[in-house]
């Protein structure tokens, strides 16, 4: 074996969760959940009404904490972590409720995105907006860009509140990208918009994941499932009843018949 | 001006700027941070007791008659600074304890026990600010200055640059990123740490620095009125505020000196003025039940207020503008600055 000879590295699992459990007063919303979810692509996490997805994704997020159970990202154990830190660490999520800044406008709703920003920091009092002047202008540059990316430049200084729901749905995608995920957690960003819009957020998902981001995404429908996602995470009453690819998953008539039941 | 005139003047404009620092600092709390002080009046109370104790002198002064701690007699401006410090002290304690817990109920319950303890240690611990009866003969600050026909100007004077100093400093938080992060978290706390806003620590923060103007508020009312009791500070005074906040426009450092000026001294000054009828203290009991119904007949009709939070905008920045084609019909848009951040 030469030196310059490159071992078969496998995918790097970007984040993993280790048996998962959480209870809410004696019923388990996640009942040992594990999986992985791979660098650069978007994983999937699909089932029934109830299923305990968005509870995992808040305990990923740490909206929540597990009654037992870990969640790495890059290999560090985040279990322990608020929020806030693991949003600092590059972990981003939106809620499957809308959930806009609704008295800021579209652009300010941008600009809170990014974390850390030397204007929010104590010091300004003090030193003033040369303090974080400069670091603005960068910040708007950003915005100003997502906003002509996603088509959203007319609604600037629109209140968020006022958007329509696929609108703010966009915008949640649009404040998440402000921070420079490493992962993405969005819990059924297309639900309950109307099917044009629910499109092209598809397609602007589509071209994130070609960019390398790292998405985990709760979506009902399997088509766009199909499309979007190299892997999916099959969750049924808490539990992780399959994963793998959405083709080997449909071969697998138990795990759709669940679906269906659900 | 005749005397009783110029006293007549002089004294609302002290209330007015007393008035106008404390709607500040609840519409920071209120407004920008989204949260409902319930305690707002003890800080203010804790500034006048402070600034009172450093500027009465000892305790054995005036025949001895009444009791408090300190009794120190230190010159103006010290006495409103500590007090200031030591309302921001208690906020940060007060703060650990309310704001920990990120459920808005939680945090108005605690609140508003805290200021009912408040109340009954202050009444009840005699030796502290001398229980009811309260402190009086507090020394006028800087009256040997002038002579005593200028003297109330002198502290209307006292008051404004106050006022100008704190709202550089109101405005350094309104109109910078800190204030936007702030309202972010006043209008959705989850999705703000979700994009790694410690949700905790800036209201905890935003929480002390405005009860240190409030602090600063009650010290500078106390020294020119000179006394100061547990029914200076009855806990609907922030009822009060909260309505002059509501009236005036939430968020809005401006409407929030419209609403000063329309609550408590339009509205104080307005009764003066109605004959009494009926059994006596009517009129100044019915006067707590308008400012009562008022705060909901606002945020039922005009939940923004008078003067509503502005919309923020920003131009486009100069490095986007360079050599497209917007320039030259947007010549005026040549800097990032946001523009209008100016209340
Ligand atoms: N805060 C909560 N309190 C009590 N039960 C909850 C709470 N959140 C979720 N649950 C329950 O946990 C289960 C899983 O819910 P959820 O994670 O929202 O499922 P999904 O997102 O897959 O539809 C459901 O039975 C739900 O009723
Ligand atoms: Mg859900």
């Amino acid at each position: 074996m030469s030196l310059n000879e490159v071992p078969n590295v496998p995918v790097q699992s970007f984040l993993e969760v280790r048996d998962l459990r959480r209870d809410f007063g004696g019923v388990w919303a996640v009942d040992g959940a594990s999986f992985e979810a791979q660098s650069g692509c978007i994983t999937a996490l699909i089932g029934p009404n109830g299923a305990g997805k968005s509870t995992v994704v808040d305990l990923i997020g740490g909206a929540l904490r597990p009654t037992s159970g870990q969640v790495l990202m890059d290999g560090r154990d985040i279990t322990a972590l608020k929020p806030h830190e693991r949003a600092r660490l590059g972990l981003v999520r939106t809620y499957q409720m809308s959930s806009e800044f609704g008295r800021l406008t579209v652009l300010e709703n941008l600009l809170v995105g990014v974390p850390d920003q030397r204007g929010e920091r104590f010091r300004t009092l003090v030193i003033g907006k040369r303090y974080w002047r400069e670091q603005e202008e960068a910040v708007l540059v950003k915005a100003f860009g997502l906003m002509d990316r996603f088509a959203m430049s007319e609604k600037r200084d629109e209140y968020a509140g006022n958007l329509s729901g696929g609108q703010k749905r966009l915008l949640e995608i649009m404040r998440s990208l402000m921070a420079e995920p490493k992962l993405l957690l969005l819990d059924e960003p297309m639900a309950g918009i109307n099917p044009t819009l629910a499109r092209v957020i598809e397609g602007y998902l589509s071209d994130l994941a070609k960019e390398g981001l790292t998405m985990l995404l709760i979506e009902h429908e399997l088509d766009v499932v199909d499309r979007l996602c190299e892997s999916v995470v099959f969750m049924a009453q808490g539990k992780v009843i399959a994963t793998g690819k959405m083709e080997e998953l449909l071969k697998n008539t138990g795990v759709l018949n669940a679906y269906l039941a659900g | 001006m005749s005397q009783s005139m110029v006293y007549y003047v002089t004294t609302i404009l002290v209330y007015l700027g007393v008035d106008i620092l404390a709607c500040w600092s609840f519409n920071l709390q209120y407004g920008v941070a989204g949260i409902l002080n319930f305690a707002f009046i003890m800080f203010q109370a804790v500034g006048a007791y402070t600034a009172a104790v450093l500027t009465l002198g000892p305790s054995s002064g005036n025949g001895g008659f009444q009791h408090y701690i300190l009794g120190w007699t230190l010159p103006f401006p010290i006495p409103i600074l500590v007090a200031g410090v030591v309302a921001a002290a208690l906020a940060y304690v007060v703060g650990l304890i309310a704001l920990r817990r990120l459920r808005a109920d939680y945090q108005a319950m605690v609140m508003l026990v805290i200021s009912v303890i408040a109340t009954l240690v202050v009444t009840n611990e005699l030796g502290l600010f001398n229980g009811p009866a309260g402190l009086a003969l507090i020394p006028e600050p800087l009256s040997s200055l002038v002579s005593s026909g200028g003297y109330p100007w002198l502290y209307v004077g006292v008051t404004a640059a106050i006022c100008v100093i704190v709202y550089l400093f109101v405005h350094r938080v309104t109109s910078s990123p800190l204030g936007r992060t702030l309202r972010a978290t006043r209008d959705n706390q989850d999705a703000a740490q979700a994009l790694g806003k410690d949700v905790v620590k800036l209201r905890l923060f935003i929480f002390v620095f405005s009860n240190a103007i409030a602090g600063i508020s009650g010290a500078l009312l106390v020294e020119f009125i000179g006394a100061w009791s547990p029914g200076s500070w009855l806990y609907v005074e922030t009822f009060v505020i909260l309505t002059a906040v509501i009236v005036g426009g939430t968020g809005n450092n401006a409407g929030v000196i419209m609403g000063a000026l329309l609550v408590p001294i339009a509205f104080n000054e307005a009764t003066r003025f109605i004959p009494p009828f009926g059994r006596p203290g009517l009129v100044d009991a019915m006067q707590w039940v308008v400012i009562g119904i008022l705060a909901p007949i606002f945020l039922w009709f005009w939940p923004r207020g008078i003067i509503p939070e502005r919309r923020r905008r920003f131009k486009v920045p100069a490095i986007l503008l360079v050599g497209s084609d917007q320039s030259p019909t947007r010549p005026e848009m040549t800097t990032a600055e946001a523009k209008g951040e100016v209340d």
